[in-house]
C-alpha cells in the first residue's frame, strides 16, 4: 500500500464525523467546600451531551475523577474546569477526588 | 448504564476498523518498542504531576537468534527481559513530557543498560469535542546499545485516538519511525501500531486487549511472516495508594513475532507542582 495513503487512512478517524455534539444542558455545577463534593448526588437527563463545571472553593487542590465516564482534572483551589460528558444511558455514575480518599464519592444519576 | 451507540460512534467505530485493515494489509518490517507495551490514551499527565512507572516485558517464548522476534540486535529474544522506567511530568493540562530509561536482561546475563529516550505527548482540544478524542506523541531515542538495536537514534510520530463508547474505551496509536543514525538511517518512514480496547468494570480490576505490532516501511513492506503482530489480553487497574498495574500475556501471531511475552507495568502519580498556568477550557494544543 502507498504510504501516503496509509497515512490518510491512519487519520480518517479524526476526521469522520467531525461535527461538535451539541450540548445541551450547560447549566450543571459540582462545588467542592469543606473537604467535600456538593451536591452529592447530581441527577442530569439521560440521552443528551452534557457539561459540568467543577468548582473548587476550597483552599487545596483536587483531582475530579469518574472511573466510569473516564473523566480526570485538577481543579486548583479557587478555580474550575469544565467537563464535557457525552449522551449517557440511564444510570449511575462514579466521581471522587482522586487526591484525597477520605472525600466521600459522588454520584451522578442519568434518568 | 453505558452511553448509547450513536450514528456518531458507529462513524468513529467504522473509522477504527478502516485504520486495522490497513495495517492488516500493508507490508513493512516490524517496528515495535518491546521496551513499552503500553497502549496510549488521549488524556496525559495532568499539569503539575508526575509519573513513575517502570514497564516490563519478559520473552517467555522466543527465538533462538538474534534479529529475531523482538530482538532488534544480536542479541537472542528467548528469556529476554525488557526493564524500562519513565518519568512524565504535565507541562499543562494538554501536554506531558517524559525520559525513559531502558534496560534488558539477557537470558543468563545481567542487566545492561541499553538506551534512553525522550517524547512529548499532548491532546487536542477537550473530551467530546471532537468525534473521536486525538492527541499526538513526538518521541525522540538515542543511545542505543548495538546489541539490543542496530539504530542508534530514532525519531517517532504517532497521532492517539480514543473514542469511548459507554464504558468501553478504544484507543489507536499508528506509529511512524524514521531511524536518523545507525543501521536503516538511508531507509525511509516505517510503520507500527499499538491499538487497545480497555472496558471500565471496577477501578480495581478491568478487562483490556491490547495489540502491537508493525509492517515495516510504508513504502516497502517485510512479508508478513516476517512481520511482528501481538494480542495481549490484559487486567488493569488500581491498588490501594493509588499504585495502578497493567499485567498482560501476549501472543505472538506471525512467525516473526515471539511466541509468549508476559508484560508488567507499574505506575504512581503525584502531584510535584506546577510550572506553567492552568490552560484555557477552550484551548486546543497548549
Amino acid at each position: 500500500m502507498n504510504g501516503k495513503y496509509l497515512i490518510i487512512i491512519s487519520l480518517l478517524p479524526i476526521v469522520v464525523g467531525m461535527a461538535d455534539p451539541e450540548i445541551k444542558d450547560k447549566g450543571l455545577e459540582i462545588r467542592f467546600e469543606n473537604h467535600q463534593f456538593s451536591p452529592q448526588t447530581l441527577t442530569v437527563p439521560a440521552g443528551t451531551a452534557l457539561q459540568i463545571t467543577v468548582l473548587n472553593l476550597s483552599r487545596e487542590r483536587i483531582e475530579f475523577e469518574s472511573f466510569r465516564l473516564n473523566r480526570e482534572k485538577v481543579v486548583e483551589p479557587g478555580g474550575s474546569v469544565i467537563v464535557k460528558l457525552p449522551a449517557l444511558r440511564a444510570g449511575s455514575y462514579d466521581f471522587f477526588d482522586d487526591f484525597h480518599a477520605d472525600v466521600p464519592e459522588g454520584t451522578i444519576i442519568a434518568k | 448504564m453505558a452511553a448509547p451507540v450513536t450514528n456518531r460512534s458507529i462513524r468513529a467505530a467504522l473509522g477504527f476498523a478502516l485504520l486495522f485493515c490497513a495495517a492488516a494489509v500493508v507490508r513493512c518490517p516490524a517496528q515495535l518498542d518491546p521496551w513499552e507495551f503500553e497502549v496510549y490514551p488521549y488524556s496525559t499527565t495532568p499539569r503539575g504531576m508526575a509519573e513513575f512507572e517502570t514497564d516490563n516485558a519478559s520473552v517467555v517464548d522466543g527465538h533462538a537468534a538474534g534479529g529475531e522476534g523482538t530482538a532488534s540486535g544480536t542479541v537472542r529474544s528467548q528469556g529476554m527481559w525488557y526493564n524500562s522506567y519513565e518519568v512524565s511530568y504535565g507541562l499543562t493540562d494538554r501536554i506531558e513530557a517524559a525520559f525513559y530509561l531502558n534496560m534488558a536482561q539477557p537470558g543468563g546475563s545481567g542487566l545492561q543498560w541499553a538506551g534512553d529516550k525522550v517524547r512529548l505527548r499532548g491532546r487536542l482540544f477537550d473530551q467530546e469535542t471532537l468525534p473521536v478524542d486525538v492527541g499526538w506523541y513526538l518521541e525522540l531515542e538515542w543511545h542505543k546499545t548495538p546489541q539490543f538495536d542496530d539504530a542508534v537514534r530514532e525519531l517517532e510520530f504517532r497521532p492517539i485516538l480514543e473514542k469511548d463508547v459507554g464504558r468501553l474505551s478504544i484507543m489507536a496509536n499508528p506509529k511512524f519511525e524514521k531511524v536518523l543514525a545507525g543501521v536503516g538511517h538511508e531507509q525511509g518512514v516505517e510503520f507500527g501500531y499499538v491499538a487497545g480496547l480497555h472496558y471500565r468494570w471496577e477501578r480495581s480490576l478491568s478487562p483490556g486487549l491490547e495489540f502491537y505490532g508493525g509492517s515495516g516501511l510504508i513504502d516497502h513492506a517485510d512479508p508478513v511472516g516476517k512481520q511482528q503482530h501481538y494480542v495481549f489480553p490484559t487486567v488493569w487497574g488500581e491498588l490501594p495508594g493509588g499504585l495502578e498495574y497493567d499485567v498482560g500475556l501476549g501472543y505472538g501471531l506471525t512467525r516473526g513475532s515471539d511466541h509468549l511475552i508476559f508484560k508488567f507495568n507499574l505506575e504512581l502519580e503525584r502531584f510535584v507542582g506546577a510550572i506553567l498556568k492552568a490552560s484555557p477550557d477552550n484551548g486546543w494544543l497548549f
